[in-house]
């Protein structure tokens, strides 16, 4: 915030600093990220190249995660699109607020929860199995094996593929949907002039988002795989990390990993637009409070039959987690250790999600000022940078992690906060999705009235540029303290001593045959990552305090939209 | 809002200043999660032992036994462990090799095992047969065999686990080795039908998928059923004696070899195979002690099977467990 110019010439208020701040973060994360790799293959005796190509296990266990990870890809993420479309037609309905919230809720449940869900309603002895057999006769086998996996991994990614496409659907200019409604559109010239073209923008980064999630798939895979032949890379990776203690091999394939994910973004970040990929706080004015001619008739059956379908997909496991839940309800009383594991909880994710929340911050802004300056590559390398996260498997991560700082490590607190500080790693390239979707930092002509007013510095920042960041922050700081609210994998890696985190409790119970207590710690959790969403979302929400301030954010919208 | 950040901030800060005394030793002790939980043996095996130690006990829990070995093997020398305890038989080589480990000098002479035990550096704390726990309202009759369980009808399912990720499942590989040799590979081409999954571990396949109903049998311990009967109060789960004899399951503790404490480390593993110590096992363990406890075994033991045991030696599964992993792949992706 220097004395960086008001003149019409020059740029306005944050100066090199932020350039600075952007490089420093960039650094960080990058780093970490490749330093954690490196520290792998420095430690390990010897590497061998040569041997890993060739064997024959390895490129079995590619191929089916390259198999299993696009099917489920394509399964995802081609029918969100007709849910999306429904969701945008269709803006008020009973339920569409929960059906909402119920699809970014898919994204952050931890696996074993989700298991047992889908179990409890797909598997041999399932709600649906039974209810089957009760028509037919017949027993219904379809969790075990491919089809289960591809099921659980759609179960967690269409909600949120389709999520994302009604975002950027709700996110067309208000006066598109003016002119649809006035000249009555019919549904193929809707489709070809407005949905297709925003959504062939989403779509190459959505399927790259789903296919790495899927790709780097773990528990699910072996559960539902139905035996040894649904391997993916990541079993590998905790075998070599693990049983074998090869960190060369484990390095090696978090390598290929890499590789093969990061090629499939290059080629995403090439198509696609630079639309927002995680769904930020909707728009003031949904889409549809204008008439649209193709919402009447056959097509209100069409999209009830979409919504359904997704009901079905969503609702039931969620119900069956609940229902168990309530059941281990009576055991709630006698769990000293539940409470304390939720502090404790929600005092790490807090600090993940504001780590996370600020590298994302420094990474997002400096990359804007580069666009600024129409440097692209500079400004694509720091995006890239903090998506280099998503691609790195975490047990990687950790465990070169755990080999730079050893030295530091000495008591407990400093491994809670390097679970922490993974966890900030991890949550970071949703949390950049969120900001650089969301933030529309004031340009144009509102920027060009800042100046002439001479609105700088504080003022610019209160009235300017708050309004329009606090609820994408909102938003991004709930989507990574639920994430990191619910990961087990970076805990179990550096280990605890005796007071343990949610999803730690929740493992420990069950390998106790607290049955109980465990369904009971699974629905808190559930509950906890339910109310920091909506809490979150409130806050952000919320009216600022001065009348004012309503104003100025209006009148600073208005700026944005239209008089030149 | 301000009363709420106080109180907010007053927890947090209490939570993090909770630091182990300096005054006294501190004995660091690395072991898997379940054993530290509240109702896991931890608790009151730290205040039995720190009443007669003038110490503190300090315990760090990891992912299981893998989870300890691998954080030994990362930290090497520079180890803060004094004991480790929770690794299991089919480590015990793995962990001697990195010579981080150091003679036990505890009188062995209370053991009470079903094998012989005469080791220098591991002393083992409890014990349990693998075995397949069968729901018998499902399945009244289970087999008794592999080959029963093979020649079953194809509905009878079981879960099993992964032996590359699992310690049951590693213990079914064993099994199956120990007890057909070479005709282990003929066992598990005639199990294929009857595997409804095989799961990442122990957990999953018993409580996602086995109380959920999903299959009537689950590869687990001999001794699971002592908890049902004893904590559940219903004997509904049992676990089926089959006639090949059961693969055994023992877990041991060692001390390190860098320990800054070793008098009291050995004082530690001593005080593992008192009855203070080992009467906490039968039902937070859910395992048999190491120890005949006589009367203090818990009523519900005496209704469990009684099988013949066997394991290979520690260096066997070291030097073949790869080989007979990628066997196991092989028949099972076919």
């Amino acid at each position: 915030m220097s004395e960086a110019g008001t003149g019409p010439g020059r740029d306005w208020r944050p100066a090199r600093g932020v350039l600075g701040v952007g490089v420093l973060a960039w650094t960080l994360v990058v780093g970490l990220g490749l330093g954690s790799l490196a520290a792998l293959l420095v430690n390990a005796p010897e590497v061998a190249f040569d041997t890993l190509w060739r064997d024959p296990y390895l490129s079995g266990v590619l191929r089916f995660s390259l198999l299993q990870a696009g099917l489920s890809t394509l399964l995802s993420v081609v029918p969100a699109i007709p849910v999306a479309v429904a969701l945008a037609r269709r803006p008020r309905f009973p339920g569409r607020r929960l059906l909402l919230r119920a699809m970014e809720l898919s994204l952050v449940i931890p696996t074993l929860i989700a298991l047992f869900g889908l179990v409890a309603v797909h598997g041999r002895q399932g709600w649906l199995s039974t209810l089957w057999r009760e028509l037919s006769g017949e027993p219904l086998g379809y969790l075990y094996g491919l089809s289960g996996i591809v099921l659980a991994h759609v179960f967690y990614n269409l909600p949120l593929a389709a999520r994302l496409l009604l975002q950027g659907l709700e996110r067309q200019p208000e006066a598109q949907w003016r002119l649809v409604a006035q000249f009555g559109l019919t549904r193929r010239a809707i489709w070809r002039c407005l949905e297709w073209p925003v959504i062939r923008r989403l779509l190459p980064r959505l399927m790259a988002l789903v296919f790495t999630l899927c790709f780097s798939s773990f528990a699910i895979v072996m559960t539902l795989g139905g035996g040894p032949g649904a391997t993916t890379l990541e079993v590998a990776l905790y075998q070599a990390l693990t049983y074998e203690g090869d960190l060369a091999r484990a390095a090696l394939l978090a390598l290929t990993q890499l590789a093969v994910c990061l090629a499939l973004w290059a080629l995403a970040l090439r198509q696609g637009g630079g639309m927002p990929l995680l769904a930020t706080g909707d728009a003031a004015r949904p889409a549809g409070r204008w008439r649209r001619r193709d919402a009447r008739g056959l097509s209100r059956l069409v999209d009830g039959v979409w919504l359904t379908m997704l009901a079905a997909l969503l609702l039931p496991p969620l119900s069956a987690v609940v229902i168990a839940g309530a059941r281990g309800l009576p055991a709630l009383p006698g769990q000293s250790a539940l409470w304390p594991a939720t502090l404790l909880s929600l005092a790490m994710a807090l600090a993940a999600a504001l780590g996370a929340l600020m590298l994302a911050l420094a990474l997002v802004a400096a990359a804007r000022r580069w666009r600024d300056r129409r440097r692209a590559l500079p400004a694509g390398l720091l995006e890239g940078g903090g998506q280099l996260i998503l691609i790195l498997p975490a047990m990687v991560l950790g465990t070169g992690l755990f080999l730079l700082l050893r030295p530091g490590l000495g008591g407990d607190w400093q491994s809670y906060a390097l679970v922490a500080l993974v966890n900030a790693f991890m949550a970071l390239p949703f949390v950049m999705q969120v900001l650089q979707g969301g933030v529309a930092l004031p340009v144009g002509n509102a920027r060009r009235l800042a100046d002439q007013l001479g609105v700088r510095g504080w003022a610019y920042w209160r009235w300017l540029v708050w309004p329009r960041l606090k609820q994408p922050m909102g938003l991004a700081l709930a989507y990574a303290m639920t994430l990191s609210l619910g990961d087990f994998s970076v805990i179990a890696l550096f280990g605890s001593p005796s007071r343990p985190t949610l999803p730690m409790l929740l493992y420990q119970q069950l390998g106790g045959y607290r049955w109980q207590g465990a369904a009971a710690t699974a629905l808190v959790l559930l509950l906890v990552v339910v109310v920091v969403f909506a809490l979150l979302d409130r806050l952000s929400r919320r009216r600022p305090r001065y009348p004012q301030s309503r104003y100025s954010s209006r009148a600073a919208e208005a700026a944005d939209a239209g008089m030149s | 809002m301000s009363r709420r950040t106080l109180v907010g901030g007053l927890t947090l800060a209490a939570l993090c200043s909770v630091s182990p005394a300096q005054a006294e030793e501190t004995l660091t002790v690395y072991t898997y999660d379940a054993f530290v939980s509240e109702w896991g043996p931890g608790p009151s095996v730290k205040k039995a032992f720190e009443s007669q130690c003038d110490c503190r006990l300090r315990f760090v829990a990891l992912d299981g036994g893998v989870g300890i070995l691998q954080r030994l093997k990362l930290e090497g020398e520079d180890s803060a462990a004094d004991v480790v305890l929770g690794l299991d038989m089919n480590l015990m080589a793995e962990a001697r090799d990195t010579g981080l480990l150091a003679p036990h000098g505890v009188d062995l002479s209370p053991l009470a095992l079903p094998v012989d035990w005469d080791d220098d550096t591991f002393v083992p704390f409890d014990w349990a047969p693998f075995a397949f726990v069968y729901d018998s309202q499902a399945l009244p009759e289970p087999p008794h065999s592999f080959q029963e369980l093979i020649d079953a009808p194809d509905d009878l399912k079981v879960i099993i686990e992964d032996p590359r990720t699992s310690t049951p499942g590693l213990g079914l590989l064993l099994w199956i080795k120990h007890a057909y040799g070479d005709r282990a590979d003929a066992i598990w081409r005639g199990l294929q039908p009857h595997i409804l999954t095989v799961t990442r571990d122990w957990s999953e396949a018993y409580f996602s998928l086995f109380l959920n109903g999903e299959a009537s049998m689950v590869m687990s311990y001999a001794t699971s059923p002592a908890y049902h009967m004893a904590v559940d109060h219903t004997d509904r789960y049992q676990a089926a004696a089959f006639d090949e004899g059961h693969y055994l399951q023992v877990e041991v503790a060692a001390r390190t070899r860098h320990s800054e404490h070793p008098q009291l480390a050995r004082e530690f593993l001593a005080f593992m195979l008192s009855r203070d110590f080992q009467r906490e096992l039968p039902l937070t363990n859910v395992m048999y002690p190491a120890i005949d406890l006589g009367d203090g075994l818990p009523e519900a033991y005496s209704k469990l099977i009684d099988p013949k045991v066997y394991t290979f030696s520690p260096p066997v599964v070291r030097e073949h467990r790869k080989a007979w992993v990628d066997d196991w792949l092989r028949v099972s992706t076919q």
